[in-house]
């Protein structure tokens, strides 16, 4: 559903592999609260189900999270994105795209799937309105080919969300 | 789920994603760090991780762990026992040039304490003997005084000085039911710190001289009071 196809698929480099066969066990024996990694057999590509933390906006909620992994992981940020529908966040577009620093300018290869997990959590739990981003309608044209948010040029003004 | 499983065997392998085994690993990789760096925050890496990080993927100094400001020539290589060089640059990023990992800043060798006239076990034995008897206290008095006359001057604190050169010679009386009570100060360089730390207020030299140079001034002041 996604239209964010794969972004240039090129296989895990031998240490990303490793590196994220070493997060898939450690997620394992102990997941974030409030997240499901939906097993598959694609080290690539992990699905991900955040379920709104109680007493936020999102408390019940369900929503998914598709992670996909480049080459060179962790010297390169994954792709995070929300699989349709997207959560109402001002920093959430209708595409899925999330607007958060870490996953981009801000990426360091000491944080993991599972940080990320909680980065995004936090974001939701923090907002006070489920609203879309003001600039959602242009954004979402602009990304019609199937751009992946990586190749967006950011802007992070707002950290209280 | 595996509560019961995990409690049993707490440190093996249930827990074995916990700490124990990751306190060696990059902070990168996450495997066991190879040719170890460690910053001066203290993050621990393999050279050839955070060489990679930080020249060719970040856009800024940055430590990947904290934020706080990575400098080449600031980091700190760990040498274990393990192999010295297996150039490991070509096994963790092959087809990437790796330079050498930073050496470690060696400052010179400690210098040889000044007069040593016993054997090694004597003098140790001397040592552990000043520790035991009760070095502990007048130490604590030494350092007050010492301290409190940096700071002030004043009327107490000449006072305390006073005091100050008496405790440390009660110290140098008490401890010397061994012959040789007179070589505080080369006794005082062997430690090397597997002592009490606290080997009394100073370890140096030129503290004896600087003891004497305070009395006198304390004298004078206290000539300068009578007036």
């Amino acid at each position: 559903m996604s239209s964010s196809g794969a972004p240039s698929h090129k296989a895990l480099s031998k240490i990303a592999c490793k590196r994220l066969q070493k997060e898939l066990v450690e997620w394992q024996m102990n997941p974030p609260t409030g997240f499901k990694h939906k097993v598959n057999d694609n080290l690539q590509r992990w699905i991900i189900e955040v379920i709104g933390a109680p007493g936020t906006l999102y408390a019940n909620e369900t929503y998914q999270l598709q992670v996909d992994f480049p080459e060179h992981y962790p010297m390169e940020s994954p792709q995070v994105i929300f699989l349709l529908p997207a959560p109402l966040h001002p920093h959430i577009y209708s595409n899925g795209h999330i607007c958060l620093d870490i996953l981009y300018d801000s990426w360091s290869p000491a944080m993991t799937v599972s940080s990320i997990c909680i980065s995004i959590l936090s974001m939701l739990s923090s907002s006070t309105e489920k609203q879309r981003p003001t600039d959602n309608d242009r954004y979402v044209q602009n990304c019609k080919n199937g751009r992946s948010p990586k190749e967006t040029r950011w802007w992070f003004h707002d950290d209280k969300v | 789920m595996e509560k019961g499983e995990s409690t049993s065997t707490s440190y093996s392998d249930t827990n074995g994603s916990n700490e124990p085994d990751h306190d060696f690993e990059c902070n990168i990789c996450f495997e066991l760090a190879q040719d170890p760096i460690v910053t001066l925050c203290g993050h621990l890496f393999c050279w050839p991780c955070l060489y990679r990080w930080l020249h060719h993927h970040s856009h800024s100094q940055e430590c990947p762990v904290c934020k706080a400001l990575v400098q080449d020539d600031k980091l700190v290589p760990l040498y274990g026992r393990g192999k010295n060089q297996t150039d490991p640059r070509t096994k963790r990023y092959p087809g990437m040039r790796i330079p050498n990992r930073p050496a470690g800043q060696r400052p010179e060798t400690a210098s040889p304490p000044p007069q040593q006239p016993q054997n090694d076990a004597a003098s140790n034995f001397f040592n552990y003997g000043i520790g035991l008897m009760g070095g502990f206290m007048p130490m604590a008095t030494t350092r007050i005084g010492n301290f409190s006359f940096g700071v002030g001057g004043l009327l107490p604190s000449l006072f305390n000085f006073q005091f100050h050169g008496f405790p440390d010679a009660a110290l140098y009386g008490t401890a010397p039911g061994y012959p040789f009570g007179g070589y505080h100060n080369g006794f005082r360089g062997v430690p090397g710190g597997n002592n009490e730390p606290t080997t009394p207020g100073g370890g140096h030299p030129s503290d004896a001289a600087l003891k004497n140079i305070l009395i006198v001034v304390g004298i004078c002041v206290f000539l300068f009071l009578l007036l």
